[in-house]
């Protein structure tokens, strides 16, 4: 039987246009907020994880040594993990494991990017080789593009069905996002407004795609045995998955993607869930581009294979739904990539234990968080759930 | 006081092997010959040619020739720009999976009018039928197909 | 409690200075070695785990460039970044947790094909007040290597001495890059590199991949007739800045202090009987020992001179030739925790150390060993 771990804090730094502070102070407000979330002190924290994307992003090699002081990792255990966009849950991942081994009792995980800092997209265009695909490959909105394209296609979607349904969740995060007093894009806007704005890689448009943003976060865990003396509140680690696939992007299917689909089943398995959507109460999706969304509701077992748009249409994944998506304005309003997913891990504990203020889901008890990362090659789950 | 900026360029220096796999294929792409590596295990034709199945695990040696003409798999119109862009915008990116091979490979899309979008739409689509078409000059690398056109 | 580890198998790539293969094909191969060494397939592999990093290969998530190769299709894992033996401690606790039964650890980096670790790790100087100076790894080294002969009365001489024993020692390791039969008059009329390192001192880039596989108790015991087994593991990171700590009391003692506490070592000096240590710069082998507990503050050279470390001492030191005789970036850790496990198995060759049951890793990264780490191996 595997030790118990659950999350006792979480903090986040206002997400956004960062340059009032240098990156280890951003770090900082994030690592604050968290000991202070869960009521502890440095000294309590036995280990440290950390990541972001790229170190090349912002130009410094193996900045975890840079961070370090920032993060009181001083005399502790650090390691630096970085899986491309899973960075943040594989941050996660690590901190569990840190603690499920029994070697560590209070872990510290740390994710942060400042992407106003450097050349984010000339930065992922490199995550492909040099001799076949780099060229190719435009940065993330051109590989993520690939995906909607053959999707759309895959179910014989009538593309403007499936436009209208991205659409409409692009509206519904911003629209999330203002009741989040951390995220990045704060902006009423439209389904037409959406439609209308520019073409970045058909079919995503300006208003499909999630901004650049500065920002971080923290999460703290703990074990089974310290987390009740520690919070009223523990946010349970129920399931952990995690799948990668072949370096080359025509190697594998990305609408019915396995690495998505192993990620959820691992951790539907650990967890027990085998009815998502009866099980699940709100779902932290990794959705930088507004169409990504249609493809996981059916990759996590939302709806069948094809369905997608219907659970937009229905009303299904909005607050008020039988289970919101992305509460928190989503990837799509907020998005510092190597905080990304532990955001997700960090908006999915919030909710499940009540504290997600003015975008909490009424009585939310288990939650689903979720990145992706590579050119479409690996997916990381992890579920959160208050029920003992 | 007014939060400072500091501002710099790295530009740094790398030289990476091609390996013997590799260097065998664009040594045949040169003359215009496309060939994957076939595994023994699981039966697809992996193309680029590879060292190993990734999913059998097993190393691969059975070099097969496949077409320079295929289909495309999923494709998408790049209208935006970044530094360290390879490609000047617009372009047509696509996965192009050629006759006898199992994977496909990315690639450009070309040959007609690309500055509006629509029009790029009417042309190409999932399913689209392509040719490559070559440089005068090749060199030995992925550019030496300049774009795959719509046959 | 951590459940109990075991390292079942290894595999090393030759470390030279250029492989014609690319990381992709390299990773293959000792992935695949390590897995056959056991009798393990790809299918039954729990998780796999590996370690490069980005600057260091000129592919932004180096990993992904190369994780199907370490046989990772569909399986779950993630990379440490920088330092291969972080990706074992991760590994080691994927395992100890019970929900993974093997674990592949992989680290790569090819030398060749990157700039000079002095350009990449002076990218580890933050842009505001270390980077204008053009601190790197290897001026970070030097000031500490000064700071040492000041504090201690360390010498150039004997700096050389550890030259000459570990490029003798890596003679009789077929792997290694740099072997060389040297006198310490050769060492001390090299180059000056920086002052006071010469260019022996400073271990030589090379190309190089590792494998380990890591398997839970039970499963450890089937795959192989010699389970090596992960009593201790330590690691941590001191501050950031150079002029914030003593250079020559940094993280390491924190390191050891863990790894001894967890495998119930109280006298490393008597317990430990081979040592693969982390010696970038060849006095740091010198200190190292010191930090490790093998002897008191200043009197590492003395352990040296005494022959303690010499490959037929009572703690031999690199009997594989250490990182001086190739230096893999991100896998020189999990090279020295190959080398470790080769010994306690009793499977290093021409190297083998007589009658080893305990055998110490250790591995660092960031200027002047800012993270450290420690791995206690044994039967
Ligand atoms: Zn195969």
């Amino acid at each position: 039987m595997a030790r118990k771990v659950a999350v006792v804090g979480t903090g986040q730094t206002r997400h956004g246009k960062r340059q009032d502070v240098s990156y280890p102070e951003m770090i900082r407000e994030a690592v604050v907020a968290a000991l202070e979330d869960a009521g502890l002190g440095w000294e309590h924290i036995d280990a440290v994880v950390c990541g972001s994307m790229p170190p090349p992003m912002e130009g410094t090699n193996a900045p975890h040594l840079w961070w370090a002081d920032a993060m009181g990792a001083g005399g502790k255990p650090l390691l630096r993990v970085a899986t491309c966009g899973t960075t943040g849950i594989s941050i996660a991942h690590a901190a569990y494991y840190h603690v499920a081994s029994g070697l560590f009792d209070v872990v510290l995980a740390v994710g942060a990017e400042k992407q106003y800092e450097g050349e984010s997209q000339g930065t992922m265009t490199t995550v492909g080789e040099p001799f076949f695909q780099r060229q190719f490959v435009a940065g993330a909105p051109g590989v993520f593009a690939y995906q909607c394209n053959e999707y759309a296609h895959r179910y014989h979607l009538d593309e403007e069905r499936v436009r209208a349904a991205a659409a409409e969740i692009a509206v519904r995060n911003h629209v999330d996002a203002l009741d989040n007093p951390f995220a990045h894009l704060r902006q009423r806007i439209t389904v037409e407004d959406v439609l209308r704005s520019r073409v970045l890689a058909y079919p995503i448009r300006l208003l499909d795609c999630c901004p650049a943003s500065d920002g971080a976060c923290a999460v703290i865990f703990a074990a089974g045995e310290v987390a009740p003396r520690i919070t009223r509140t523990p946010a349970w680690v129920a399931g952990v998955g995690y799948a990668g696939e072949e370096h080359w992007v025509g190697d594998s299917d990305k609408v019915w993607w396995q690495s998505a689909r192993q990620a959820a089943l691992q951790a539907y398995r650990m967890a027990g869930i085998t009815d998502p959507l009866e099980q699940l109460d709100v779902a932290e999706l990794y959705n930088p581009f507004s169409f990504q969304e249609l493809i996981f509701y059916e990759l996590f077992g939302f709806c069948g294979p094809g369905e997608g748009c219907r659970l937009v249409e229905e009303g299904v994944v909005r607050r008020g739904g039988k289970l919101p998506c992305d509460p928190s304005g989503g990837v799509l309003c907020t998005n510092p990539i190597g905080a990304t997913g532990l955001i997700r891990v960090a908006e999915a504990a919030m909710q499940v234990t009540g504290k997600a203020g003015a975008h909490q889901v009424e009585g939310a008890r288990t939650a689903l968080a979720h990145a992706i990362g590579g050119t479409q090659q690996i997916n990381g789950v992890m579920i959160l759930t208050s029920l003992d | 006081m007014e939060p400072r900026i500091l501002k710099d360029t790295i530009a740094l220096p790398y030289q990476w092997a091609l390996g013997p796999v590799n260097t065998r294929f664009f040594q045949e792409f040169k003359e215009r010959r496309i060939f994957g590596t076939r595994c023994p295990k699981c039966g697809r034709v992996l193309v680029p040619a590879r060292a190993f199945c990734a999913r059998c695990f097993v190393p691969l040696d059975e070099w097969v020739q496949v077409r320079d003409e295929g289909t495309i798999k999923t494709w998408t119109y790049v209208a935006y720009s970044y530094v360290g862009q390879p490609m000047q915008p617009p372009y047509v990116s696509a996965l192009i999976q050629l006759d006898g091979a199992d994977t496909a490979i990315p690639h450009l899309v070309a040959g007609f009018d690309l500055s509006n979008l629509e029009e790029v739409r009417a042309r190409i689509r999932v399913g689209t039928r392509v040719r490559a078409v070559w440089r005068e000059d090749t060199e030995g690398t992925i550019l030496d197909i300049r774009y795959f056109e719509p046959v | 409690m951590p459940g109990k580890v075991a390292v079942v198998s290894w595999a090393q790539t030759e470390y030279r200075e250029a492989h014609d293969a690319t990381i992709r094909e390299m990773v293959f191969r000792v992935a695949r070695e390590a897995l056959d060494r056991a009798g393990l397939t790809r299918e039954e592999l729990g998780t796999v785990i590996t370690a490069s990093s980005d600057y260091w290969q000129g592919i932004s998530c180096s990993n992904e460039y190369y994780l199907d190769a370490a046989g990772g299709y569909l399986k779950s894992g993630a990379k440490a970044e920088e330092d291969g033996a972080l990706a074992f401690m991760y590994a080691f606790m994927r395992v100890a947790s019970g929900h993974f039964d093997t674990a592949l650890v992989v680290a790569v980096t090819k030398g060749s094909e990157i700039p000079p670790l002095a350009t990449l790790t002076h990218l580890y100087s933050e842009p505001f007040f270390q980077r204008p100076m053009g601190i790197d790894d290897v001026n970070a080294a030097a000031m500490q290597a000064r700071l040492y002969m000041e504090r201690y009365g360390a010498t150039p001489e004997q700096f050389a001495r550890v030259v000459v024993k570990n490029l003798g020692n890596a003679r009789r390791n077929p792997l290694a890059f740099r072997k060389a039969t040297l006198t310490v008059e050769e060492v001390l009329r090299s180059p000056v590199v920086a002052d006071p390192l010469r260019e022996p001192d400073v271990a030589p880039g090379a190309d190089g991949a590792c494998a380990v596989l890591l398997a839970g108790e039970e499963t450890a015991k089937r795959l192989t007739d010699r389970p090596v087994w992960v009593r201790g593991v330590g690691w941590s990171v001191s501050s950031y800045y150079l002029g914030d700590r003593d250079l020559l009391d940094g993280s390491l003692p924190d390191a050891a202090r863990r790894a001894y506490r967890m495998a119930g070592i109280t006298d490393p000096r008597a317990e430990i009987r081979v040592a693969e240590l982390c010696e970038a710069y060849s006095f740091q082998e010198l200190l190292w020992c010191e930090q490790l507990g093998f002897c008191g503050p200043g009197e590492g050279a003395r352990l040296l001179e005494e022959g303690v470390t010499a490959p037929d001492g009572d703690l031999p030191v690199n009997p594989s030739g250490g990182v001086l005789a190739g230096n893999p970036y991100c896998a020189r850790g999990l090279v020295r925790i190959a080398e470790a496990a080769a010994q306690v198995a009793g499977r290093a060759g021409e190297h083998q150390v007589e009658g080893v049951r305990t055998a110490l890793a250790h591995s660092y990264h960031g200027l002047a060993g800012q993270l450290h780490s420690v791995v206690i191996l044994g039967r």
